[in-house]
């Protein structure tokens, strides 16, 4: 077969050349889309740049993680039982912590084994991408969502189709757009709740209906759960792994956003699944050999999750949420001053809001990513484009900061 | 299109299935054949085992890592400066300073954006094959090698060609193989040096052969430097981006063996190629592109690069190298006294060491891997078969664990061969 993949360089030709599927698959990566946006900041501005744009409130004093977990981290490293290689599901303790965790919300119990690690929920999506990705297969995924899904589909060549998150309805899923779209060719469904970037908790209710029209077409529910238990409203979160005997669920999770520690990457893949038919469909197989061929996260943060889990305490658990609740509420409020702006429903849960901009308000700006870009040149601020005439905003900011903000 | 990917559980008909490559990727990874051999071991069994299979030493005291990596890493989570997520590339530190690192053994400087940070030398590998893979292209790999290679290829779908070390000539690279397997659609060769499984050290004028081959080919090389320094035999490290002006060299590295934290994780792709072959010809960004979507090295232990390569002394090295050469030279006498067993090459380099079965010596022993299930069953011991990388009827057998316990591994595996001999020869 003829190499049409080599490249001239230096004046002389070469054989190699990088994977045509690589260059799709980044641009439509959140960081690359902030990165154009953050491409535009004046680099002699005086004002201090407000990062309106991403999920990490690490930085910030008041969101600093509690010491618990620093402690746990320090003393697996002192220990010296952790400098060597993890089994490839992850140590057995982590995975007891998390099958525990994870089940005290549940109606029935995880085992370890029902519990894989991985390098935070970004990995967890990885394996489950690749695991489902088959000739021919597509998968269903919200819009708006969080685009990382949509990158690793096109790397790895599942076919995307994406059902409406209403706001109307308080954002939730349009289930008969999901039974339109699906056809016997579907593997999966995505639920990211609670939601990126909407910022919805979906009720109870709602669930139940999810996982009835999802094992109705015969397919699994992969429920993305990185906010898990970030709500500040009225509806409580409910894992939908409480529906885990009428479909079958694969819950994504880590201790990136509850702990608001994204950079220690560690995350989790749990089958939800009391009836085994992910075991038995061979789907956990199929992740089991994606981590064989695949990194680990670090074994001493690892080695530092049972700690973390029993002695947090749950003081640190509310002051986060009352912090996401105080900033929710100033930035909903704030956004009503705004005429351009309106939000349809307020956060109540998440670290985003989707709002919607309405461009005949404005002069010359032309939609939401040149609005973007402008802000981010004018005012030092980073907000995230929505694509389409919906942008999404961060509300994990000190109090000072936004109200100094001025649109 | 029709399903068939559709799978039947629980009495009716599910949708999904898994992906059809991943079963024959795992199959063949060290992890899995060494899981398989090690099923074998008696769970009542009185004696420790013996892990002679893997290359991992940081279990023992011996070898543990110097206090400096430690207190670097504590000392950036106490910091609270990294718990955030860090670039897609890698904290600016910590790439400046394995820049500077790895340039003091180049002709030319790094600067911080050749290099990349990744979970650790396995996530580099995942990196550098998924970059490459283009329907039709082929890879050189080395034979015997590092099955991860051979794994990632297959769930790749980037045709492998095996090019063979010679054991004759200290395992070096067969360059006429190497010559007559590329084709037009091959994009690289990869050069593991120090050598695992082999422990070999390959000499300036081997590496200097090795690249004008390549360069002549039009491909790249990926120097696989996981091993880097830990020599302790006649032949210093050289490291393959000397030459990266004949050829464009794409250097993989880590912190877990020569700080032996294999565990933590965190890796380096390097990109040696003062002429920018491989910025111009797009491969850099490849690799900045599937950075982008995948999980990187945790932040904090990113942080502490600059401290512990800063701060960490010749001592500790030394220690470790000084261990290294005492234990291969342990390895190496005892096979001598091993009747059906032969060591080609004396290693120089590395943690592991490639010896050659003669089952005509053994009675009832069927292979390699029968060898190594049965050793495992009978004497607790754990070795790698070298079918698992690609030499039948060879082993790999490491020797960085800590003296009196290779001490008595060698002596039970040289029990199970006298035990299992031939009566009437």
């Amino acid at each position: 077969m003829d190499n049409s993949g080599g490249r001239r360089a230096g004046g002389r030709q070469w054989r190699f050349g990088p994977n045509d599927v690589l260059a799709g698959s980044a641009t439509v990566s959140i960081r690359e889309v902030l990165g154009r946006v953050m491409a535009n900041i004046q680099e002699d501005g005086p004002r201090p740049v407000i990062p309106l744009g991403h999920g990490d409130p690490s930085v910030f004093p008041c969101f600093r993680t509690t010491p618990v977990a620093g402690d746990a981290v320090v003393s697996a490293v002192r220990s010296a039982k952790y400098n060597c290689y993890a089994p490839t599901i992850g140590v057995l303790p982590a995975r007891c912590a998390i099958a525990e965790y994870l089940s005290l919300d549940l109606p029935y119990k995880l085992s370890p084994d029902d519990i894989f690690l991985t390098g935070g929920c970004t990995q967890a999506i990885e394996v489950i991408i690749s695991v489902l990705s088959r000739p021919g297969a597509n998968i269903l995924l919200p819009r708006p969502g969080f685009p990382f899904y949509e990158s690793r589909c096109a790397f790895s060549g599942l076919e995307v189709r994406h059902f409406n998150l209403v706001p109307e309805r308080s954002w939730e899923v349009d289930l008969e757009a999901v039974e339109a779209l699906a056809d016997e060719n579907t593997v999966a469904m995505v639920v990211i709740n609670p939601g990126n970037p909407c910022g919805s908790v979906f009720t109870y209710q709602h669930l139940a209906k999810v996982a009835e029209t999802a094992s109705k077409l015969g397919i699994m529910v992969i429920a993305d759960e990185v906010y898990d238990h970030l709500t500040f409203g009225e509806n409580p979160f409910v894992p939908m792994g409480v529906f885990g005997e009428v479909v079958p669920v694969l819950t994504l999770g880590s201790i990136s956003k509850r702990w608001v520690v994204p950079g220690w990457r560690l995350g989790w893949i749990a089958i939800s699944d009391p009836n085994g038919v992910l075991k038995e469909t061979k789907i956990v197989d199929g992740i089991l050999n994606f981590l064989n061929i695949s990194s680990d996260p670090a074994t001493f943060i690892q080695g530092a999750i049972p700690h973390i889990i029993e002695f947090t305490k749950d003081d640190f658990f509310n002051k986060i949420i009352d912090l996401l609740r105080q900033t929710a509420d100033m930035c909903y409020e704030k956004i009503k001053e705004i005429e351009c702006i309106t939000c349809p429903h307020k956060p109540e849960g998440s670290m985003f809001v989707m709002v919607k901009l309405n461009l005949s308000h404005l002069e010359d700006i032309n939609d939401d990513v040149d609005l973007c870009h402008k802000l981010a040149k004018e005012e030092s601020v980073i907000i995230a484009p929505g694509g389409r005439e919906i942008t999404r905003k961060i509300k994990t900011r000190e109090e000072a900061s936004i109200s100094s903000n001025v649109f």
